[in-house]
């Protein structure tokens, strides 16, 4: 293994005396210097922390100084974009402390999920040392720290273990005082996909005296808690994201043309007709409203649809809003509709809590399902055998080909060509649908 | 290629996702939010076979951030968020910001605060928005009010994030993102292609290397030739931390400075001011719909009204408004929030004017209640 020297820059560091992460540094140092690699093929990312004050020790290579637990994300960007729009030469580490790990953790997971080409350096001196000694999610039980002044309560994340079971293709654990060290992060730095190496370290400032500690106790720290330690788990089987990706999504073309808008020969209306369509979901409400906005459209009219659902969108009321216009529309509200269709009994009942049943007048017309029970509204509204005739799914259609009919808005030609160029073959039921609700508007 | 022609049924969603592929995006990472998910969807659906990355991303706060890693690699990169996953985000957007990274976000408003209505639209991330980052640093922002314009501003915002280094916010609405409406194709601008300034090489690279504050310091890409010191910290141009420091505090006034300096050419204020009117209905997005209603209205009616409807929210379009407001005296100004968010955020540029707020929550303002306001 190479020396550091021609990679860590020769300034002090900027570490209190003793701190492990100067060692870290030193063998990242080794192991970089060890991968022959063109600098500009190396780059680090650092958290916020004691941990990531490394951008002055290494400044011959590319580096990221990150937000707090968010190196691993931002790596994860840079090393997917290169991976995959590039030639994936670059190398990509991450430089972490156990405090940017517990903020962070997601990060470290999605990543090992991905199996993205990028190594995670963790520097676990087991508190907040920037901070003032507070304790990490990875802080041992019973320690000492600021803010665990009687002895953590909790348990230490196995993080290594987290990582694995979320897929991680290379783990390792070591102590910050090992002469492996270096070569470990160069095998870590040589694996292809998500690696993770956790490094046992002292905190000389807050860890050691508080909790007076020194290598050997940390070594059985180490050896009391987590994955054991000099572990190394290499799933070279798991293909990486880069690999995954290219395989998945082989380059197909120069991506979305503008679609064909057909232009049939101009559809005449001399006001502007505002429907609301209410049904319920998974009855084809919307489609059936969409189909009337594109004829209207294909017709050199303009039309605007507006869709309301529930937050769960398979289930409960589904509304279209639907404005058909011989001008730009810019408004697309309907305080007054011309017309409301109700194909469900749960399409009503909302368009009555909602208070467009309220603001309806003489001249709104209501076509309605006849099972479907509308209160005060029942007289004077078009009842007709929807669901019975057209099934619950064409419903809705059949009123807006009654409407297209009655109101003289839109020909039945053009509505079934509509249909026709959307649905293809599967077009049969909705064109009897759209038929046989013109047929009794007529 | 030949400009489109031709008339098409779609909404403001699908609008930005094409003119984001137009415009050279080729990173997106996203999760999913109503009413924002369909240019998630639609990126999914294109990105991969165009030799492009769309990830799906555990949170938004990693959706950022692999947007961000990606753009330090040099990819034009975008994700699209509403107001719960735009909280979560604010952290990283300061980063792309201190870091002068271009990427874009399409933030597409629901009815708030909290989670509030997921399908319900709204004005009121105005604020929440364009006060993002610690020391209320100027980014653009650009309100579409029609699917056309979602195109034409999310196309602008890839040009000026890549010009100005710069995230900058697609603050649309849900009215405007997903109600469907007729787009005609010949009107839309060409995209010209989003170019970064990129480092041309040789010796004295610094990663924020700008000469006068205001210029914008040539990008070079993470992985590239050209190593680079990228830091979210306050740092000098060479990207090294350092505190208390007159370049470091130069550098600071810099972020401003470049957004001031082109404020006059990201303005953009669409008008339509008859000569002699001396009331001007003031709006955006949504609002800008209805007040185009009203002010046809109102001159059917006999009144000389003119209509501004603002698409660079930000910076402030004072260049642009100073000429909107020239013989103006009352400015009606609707938006759909509870307490004038632009109105505020707009402060001496309407002083001396009298302004008739139209603010309501819940429900798109109709032309009716901007009539009132005038009359
Ligand atoms: C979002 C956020 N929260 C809190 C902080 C404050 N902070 C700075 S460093 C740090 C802890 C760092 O601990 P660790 O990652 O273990 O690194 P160490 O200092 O021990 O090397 C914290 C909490 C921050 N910078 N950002
Ligand atoms: S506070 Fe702890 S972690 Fe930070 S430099 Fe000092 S010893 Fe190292
Ligand atoms: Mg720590």
């Amino acid at each position: 293994m190479p020396s550091a020297e021609a990679m860590v820059a020769p300034c002090s560091m900027p570490y209190c005396k003793g701190c492990s992460h100067g060692l870290v540094v030193r063998a990242l140092g080794a192991a970089l210097e060890a991968t022959g690699l063109p600098r500009e093929q190396l780059c680090l990312v650092s958290d916020i922390g004691c941990v990531g004050l490394i951008d002055r020790l290494f400044p011959t290579v590319h580096t990221v100084h990150a937000l707090h637990g968010r190196s691993t994300a931002f790596a994860s960007g840079i090393a997917m974009a290169d991976g995959v729009l590039f030639d994936g030469a670059l190398k990509t580490v991450v430089v972490i402390g156990d405090g940017g790990a517990t903020i962070g953790l997601l990060h470290l997971v999605a990543a090992a999920q991905l199996n993205v080409d990028v190594t995670v350096i963790v520097h676990n001196n087991h508190l907040y040392g920037m901070t003032g000694g507070q304790a990490s999610g990875l802080t041992p039980e019973d320690w000492i720290t600021a803010t665990t002044p009687v002895g953590n309560p909790l348990p230490p994340l196995d993080l290594v273990g987290v990582l694995r079971s979320s897929g991680a293709t290379f783990l390792a654990r070591e102590m910050a005082m090992n002469r492996g060290l270096a070569d470990r992060l160069g095998e870590a730095i040589a694996h292809p996909g998500f690696a993770v190496v956790e490094v046992m370290e002292l905190c000389t400032a807050f860890g050691v005296p508080l909790n007076s500690l020194n290598g050997k106790k940390l070594k059985l720290l180490a050896e009391q808690t987590g994955e054991p330690l000099g572990m190394r788990a290499l799933d070279a089987g798991r293909p990486s994201f880069r690999a995954a990706w290219k395989d998945k999504h082989p380059r197909s073309g120069a991506g979305p043309q503008w679609p064909e808008t057909p232009s049939t020969g101009a559809l005449s209306l001399d006001r502007p007709l505002r429907f609301v369509v209410a049904g319920t979901a998974g009855e084809r409400v919307q489609s059936a409203a969409t189909l009337l906005a594109r004829t209207a459209v294909a017709g050199g009219l303009f039309a605007t649809q507006k869709k309301d659902n529930p937050v769960t969108q398979g289930t409960g009321f589904s509304v279209s809003e639907l404005i058909l216009s011989p001008e730009p529309i810019h408004y697309t509200g309907i305080p007054h509709p011309d017309a409301v269709v109700a194909a469900s009994q749960v399409g009503w009942d909302y368009l009555v809590r909602t208070g467009v049943a309220a603001r309806l007048d003489e001249q709104s017309l209501i076509v309605a399902d006849e099972g479907i029970d509308l209160g005060a509204w029942g007289e004077g509204a078009v009842r007709l055998p929807l669901r019975a005739r057209v099934r619950a799914d064409g419903a809705a259609l059949a009123a807006l080909g009654w409407l297209a009919a009655r109101l003289d808005v839109l020909p039945l030609n053009r509505l079934i060509d509509t249909a026709e160029r959307a649905w293809g073959d599967k077009a049969g039921r909705s064109v009897a649908a759209l038929q046989w609700g013109f047929e009794a508007g007529g | 290629m030949n400009p489109p022609t031709g008339r098409l049924l779609t909404t403001g969603n699908a609008m930005s996702a094409k003119a984001a592929l137009d415009a050279g995006c080729r990173f997106f990472a996203g999760y999913p939010i109503t009413p924002a998910s369909q240019i998630f969807g639609a990126m999914t659906a294109t990105l991969p076979s165009m030799g492009g990355l769309a990830v799906s991303a555990p949170d938004e706060i990693s959706a950022l951030a692999l947007c961000i890693g990606a753009s330090l690699r040099g990819v034009p990169s975008m994700t699209a968020t509403s107001g719960p996953g735009w909280c979560l985000m604010v952290e990283c957007f300061g980063y792309a910001l201190m870091t002068e990274t271009p990427v874009v976000v399409a933030v597409v408003q629901r009815l708030g605060p909290s989670t509030g209505a997921a399908t319900q639209g709204a004005q009121g991330d105005i604020a929440l928005v364009s006060g993002a980052t610690s020391g209320a640093y100027t980014f653009p922002i650009f309100a579409p009010s029609t699917a056309a314009e979602c195109y034409a501003d999310t196309l602008r915002a890839f040009e000026w994030a890549e010009r100005l280094r710069t995230p900058v916010v697609v603050l649309s609405d849900k009215e405007v993102a997903s109600t469907a409406e007729v787009v005609e194709l010949g009107g839309l601008p060409q995209a010209s292609g989003a170019v970064r300034t990129a480092w041309g090489g040789g010796e004295g690279f610094r990663t924020y290397g700008w000469e006068q504050e205001a210029d914008v310091p040539p990008f070079a890409p993470v992985g590239g030739e050209q190593v680079v010191t990228v830091t979210g910290s306050a740092h000098d141009r060479a990207g090294l931390l350092k505190k208390n420091d007159p370049e470091t505090l130069a550098n600071l006034r810099h972020l401003q400075a470049k957004i001031d300096a082109v404020e006059a050419e990201i303005g953009l204020v669409d008008t339509d001011i008859p000569e002699g009117a001396d009331t001007l209905v003031l709006s955006y997005g949504v609002s800008a719909r209805a007040s185009r209603d009203a002010v046809a209205q109102a001159r059917r009616e006999g009144m000389r009204v003119g209509f501004a409807n603002v698409r660079t929210l930000f910076p402030v379009p004072r260049t642009a408004l100073g000429h909107a407001l020239r013989g103006i005296d009352t400015v009606v100004l609707p938006e759909e929030n509870h307490s004038g968010q632009y109105r505020q955020a707009l402060g001496d540029v309407l002083a001396c004017i009298d302004v008739r707020p139209v603010n309501r929550i819940g429900a798109a303002i109709k032309p009716s209640e901007i009539l009132d306001a005038l009359r």
